[in-house]
């Protein structure tokens, strides 16, 4: 008899530690989420479809290695293309991979901008990938990625 | 409806007709996210974000931007545009409030 007390006893104990952990995880699991979760693959296949994007050195994505303030952090695309009629950039995207929204800026060219450019000045949370998505006029899809060290984040 | 400052530049000051020039557009929004806690209430600050641009020369619409929450607060955008004739340069931008406001410049190319 004693033995099974033990056992109940024992079990009661481990039922009760069970419990506590699994709490606090469900806290962790409710942590507010931004309204526009949405991550850089999702993101990469909305716009390209099944396509995919092909990494390319046509374009020059400049952002500073290290970034001692989050909250500004220049960014330059610049894209190799003659901006004729029949061969320009559509489109320009700039992503933030790990913040809550990804997306930052999404810039539609037309071939009277004689350049395909876009500067800007984005927030990222933490050290992460910044990356661009670049549509053409025929359809086809360039990428390019770089990594930025943040030293304080600028979210918040 | 709030009135928002704004400036549209171009770099270099003079041009020539078929240049190619570099349009620098400002604007002072906040560009809150809607995520950032006002420290001294402990509330959500509302976003208040830009979400749309639009460059429009001598009524060609040349460029057009989606914007998100993550631009840094008073957000730079620069693009290139090549002259084409004497005008005017205009830059459309909304934000998720609702609110509409524009700031045009005149361009004058010189030779």
């Amino acid at each position: 008899m004693q033995r099974r007390e033990f056992f109940k006893k024992l079990g009661f104990v481990a039922a009760a530690a069970a419990v506590v952990p699994s709490v606090s995880f469900a806290a962790d699991a409710a942590a507010p989420k931004g309204p526009n979760e949405f991550s850089f693959e999702e993101a990469l296949k909305a716009i390209t479809g099944s396509k995919g994007a092909t990494a390319s050195d046509k374009i020059k994505l400049k952002v500073p290695e290290i970034a001692e303030n989050g909250a500004v952090v220049p960014v330059t695309v610049e894209v190799d293309s003659p901006m004729s009629a029949d061969d320009y950039v559509k489109t320009i995207h700039i992503f933030a991979t790990k913040n809550n929204n990804t997306r930052c800026i999404a810039a539609h060219l037309t071939p009277a901008n004689g350049k395909a450019m876009l500067a800007t000045r984005i927030k990222l949370g933490t050290t992460q990938d910044v990356a661009t998505i670049v549509e053409l006029s025929n359809g086809t899809f360039l990428t390019a990625k770089q990594n930025v060290k943040v030293t304080i984040g600028g979210c918040g | 409806m709030s009135k928002v400052k704004s400036l549209v530049k171009i770099k270099p000051k003079t041009y020539k007709n078929g240049d190619i020039v570099k349009v620098d557009f400002v604007a002072m929004h906040p560009m809150e996210t809607g995520m950032r806690k006002d420290k001294a209430t402990n509330q959500l600050v509302p976003a208040n974000y830009i979400n749309n641009v639009k460059f429009i020369y001598n009524d060609t619409t040349i460029t057009t931007m989606n914007v998100w929450e993550s631009l840094s607060t008073n957000p730079a955008i620069s693009i290139s545009m090549k002259i084409n004739g004497e005008g005017s340069l205009k830059v459309v931008f909304s934000d998720n409030t609702g609110s509409v406001n524009e700031k045009s410049i005149k361009i004058k190319p010189k030779g």
